[in-house]
């Protein structure tokens, strides 16, 4: 209070200044209570209830459906009828057909399914409000035990780890080339990830579809991508602040190639294995094969920018661990406990890390075009990159 | 790098290569299964289904009293009016009904918002002899037009049908008396006429119209009427759930008891709304057929038949052997979803 008038606004909080900030927090209150009271002369009540339930997942055992319900409508909801494939069918809900709003239930019904079937369940609510489930291709839910969970990790081994860690093989042959194939590669690596940040956010903005509505999908996209870009930035800046050499800056990069590809195979990995869970896989040698040489490429990537250092094999192993483990433990989640609103979340992460990414590499480009101007050999690195993926990409589709 | 949606899973095809990795632990168990299935077999000739899953059918009870009315009453139930002689001596049978919106409970748990005769589903079986007099005197209760059309012969303005006169529109808080003569002898409907037609049937709005012959039908030991009804709980014009006298699986849940030689007599009227037909099977048993039951004669021995919206017919059979029977549509879906019933025959 005492203070000089010189500098009247800097930190001064006073209990005057916390009634200036409460005085339209106070008002707000008072403008909500009245609507409520009044409803502010419009009619918002609506003729007929609205209600919004979502299945999250369904889990087929023998002789047994169940369904994880998750209540995203405004108001609380009551389950009262299950019907499958047209027969009413007897059924219980846990913890209690009545779901609060944001509330989850199970429904369990004794139906006798086969392997291989398709069948349509509707749900009907108390106030005869139908929601449609479908199960294309039914087909007994893998329970976690110790050989399913082999199988996932079979599955991430073969799409993940393996590939990245043939294309870190390519170490000593590549560190063999000049300074311009260098650069070429280093661009190449930063179309295969302009192309894997398109096909992830792409495919995030797929699976924030089946978000329930409430969870906002797309805001997490958002909250995810941006958030990860800019942690990553701002990590990437210290170090530079902190150790100024050129060599170590590269192997910064290349661990951070190595999580931005590691969050893109989790994603993965969790797509494979919900697909999996849900017996839509169909998964031909075929697809494997296609997908070993596609993610081969993630491998060159990582390796790109250290090639011209000495980066110990331990570190390369590393790097080759986070860039594909992922992929497993993708798997087991997406196998075990599939969430739309995880799978989405790790698709932004991943996103953002991507991006982040390229704009490191482009950072390094820079400094190696300051020294010898080779305009050419970055588009024709680029565009590589990217075709690189799309040619491989067609043995998949 | 992620073509993996569901979509392409399913395109690619091919050996399962994963696949297989996965399935084996599954197909271990499998295998355990098929043994199991071995012993189950011998235990599940006491259960129903034994661990093969429930059977359809509903989980409780409808608040029968709140709806107003139970099914297993309205079996029996024939309303033959306030019995009069007019001044030439014919027979005269007066008939109050009454239209009302009303939410009948038809799953537990589920309220249908339906319009109603007299606030049942289906509305009074009216009942007379041929060429007796009929006034039916309807009042409109419920906030949107209705009329009654019956089948049967009657004068044009007696017809129920908008533009016909007064009687073929009444609105809220109107009424209107269709007065004709009960012919020809046969077992009828009627139902409201207003448009959009589809939506006035589904509602709610129809009933069963029994004129005896004159000299009466051969006496039987019981009879009863059922009417098969869809219900579209969700106004889509495409029925949820089916049923026989207004409440889904009702008779499935509280089966009819009857006795072993016992004649019975089904007075069997289709009114479903927008599936194109409906049909009756009875277990173990056939049963003489009379369609639209304007004949003495049955014309077929059988025991399975056949309705389109509003044909209707008389069933005459009894049982031989004590037991549980079921009687239900054989279009099987619809029996799934509730069109099911089961005789108890005692000994």
């Amino acid at each position: 209070m005492t203070q000089p008038t010189s500098q009247p606004t800097k930190n001064r909080f006073t209990f005057r200044t916390l009634i200036l900030l409460l005085i339209p927090i106070i008002l707000l209150v008072g403008v909500i209570a009245l609507f409520l009271y009044t409803g502010g002369g419009l009619r918002l009540e609506s003729p007929a209830p609205i209600e919004n339930l979502d299945v999250e997942r369904h889990v087929l055992e023998r002789n047994k459906i169940h369904l994880y319900v998750r209540n995203t409508g405004p108001a609380e909801l009551t389950i009262a009828t299950v019907v499958i494939n047209e027969a009413v069918m007897p059924f219980s809900v846990t913890p209690s057909a009545t779901i609060p709003r944001l509330g989850r239930a199970e429904i369990h019904v004794n139906y006798a399914w086969n392997q291989g079937e398709a069948y349509g369940i509707t749900i009907f609510t108390s106030n005869a409000i139908p929601f449609a489930v479908e199960i294309p291709v039914a087909f007994e839910t893998p329970q976690p035990s110790s050989r399913t969970f082999w199988a996932f990790t079979l599955i991430g081994l073969y799409v993940g780890v393996i590939p990245v860690f043939l294309g870190i093989f390519w170490f000593p042959a590549l560190r063999q080339l000049g300074r311009r194939t260098l650069t070429f590669l280093m661009a190449a690596t930063a179309g295969l990830l302009i192309f894997l940040g398109l096909d992830t956010i792409a495919e995030a903005l797929e699976v924030a579809a089946e978000v329930p509505s409430a969870f906002q999908g797309i805001g997490l996209i958002g909250i995810g991508a941006v958030g990860t870009f800019l942690l990553l930035d701002a990590i990437s800046r210290r170090q530079t602040e902190i150790t100024g050499s050129e060599s170590e800056r590269r192997l910064a990069i290349a661990l951070m190639i190595a999580i931005g590809i590691g969050f893109h195979n989790l994603g993965e990995g969790l797509a494979i294995g919900a697909a999996y869970n849900v017996g839509e896989i169909a998964l031909g040698t075929f697809l494997v094969v296609g997908f070993i040489i596609q993610n081969i490429t993630e491998g060159l990537g990582i390796i790109a920018p250290v090639l011209r250092d000495r980066p110990t094999i331990g570190r390369l192993a590393l790097m080759g661990l986070i860039g594909g483990g992922p992929a497993i433990v993708g798997a087991w989640i997406g196998g075990f406990s599939p969430s739309p609103i995880l799978g989405v979340l790790f698709l932004a992460i991943g996103t953002g890390a991507i991006f982040e990414v390229v704009y490191e590499i482009a950072k390094l480009i820079k400094k190696d075009m300051a020294r010898e101007s080779m305009p050419m050999t970055v588009f024709s690195g680029v565009l590589t990159g990217m075709l690189l993926l799309w040619v491989t990409g067609l043995l998949i589709k | 790098m992620k073509p993996l949606s569901r979509r392409d899973f399913l395109k690619v095809g091919g050996l399962a290569f994963l696949g297989t990795a996965g399935a084996t632990a599954i197909n271990q168990n499998k295998h355990n299964h098929t043994t199991e299935d071995l012993n189950e077999v011998h235990l599940s000739h006491t259960m129903q289904q034994g661990d093969h899953g429930d059977l359809p059918g509903t989980v409780g009870e409808v608040d029968h009293e709140k709806n107003g009315f139970n099914p297993t009453d309205l079996l029996t139930d024939f309303d033959y009016g306030e019995v009069s002689a007019l001044p030439n001596g014919q027979t005269l049978r007066e008939y109050k009904i009454v239209s009302l919106n009303k939410n009948i409970e038809v799953i537990p748990g589920i309220e249908f918002s339906a319009w109603t005769y007299n606030g049942r589903i289906p509305g009074p079986t009216i009942r007379a002899t041929e060429g007796d007099r009929i006034r039916i005197h309807f009042s409109n209760g419920s906030n949107h037009p209705h009329s009654i059309h019956f089948h049967g012969f009657h004068p044009g303005e007696m017809d129920g049908v908008p533009s016909t006169g007064p009687g073929g529109l009444v609105e809220p808080g109107s009424s209107f008396t269709y007065e004709f003569d009960a012919e020809p002898f046969g077992l009828h409907l009627y139902h409201c006429h207003v448009f959009p037609l589809a939506r006035h049937i589904a509602k709610g709005l129809y009933g069963a119209f029994i004129v005896d012959p004159k000299e009466g039908r051969p006496p039987v030991d019981r009879e009863m009427v059922m009417v098969m009804n869809g219900i579209d709980v969700d106004f889509d014009d495409a029925n949820d759930f089916y049923a026989v006298n207004g409440i889904p699986f009702h008779y499935q849940n509280h089966p009819i008891q009857i006795r072993v030689g016992e004649q019975i007599r089904v007075y069997l009227v289709n009114i479903l709304e927008f599936d194109l037909i409906n049909s009756f099977h009875l277990h173990a048993n056939f049963f003489n057929y009379y369609p639209t039951g304007t004949s003495l004669v049955p014309s077929e021995f059988t025991d399975t038949i056949i309705q389109g919206q509003a044909q209707r017919g008389i069933l005459e059979f009894s049982y031989k052997y004590p037991g549980m029977y079921m009687f239900h549509a054989h279009v099987t879906e619809f029996a799934e979803l509730g069109w099911n019933g089961m005789f108890e025959v005692l000994p």
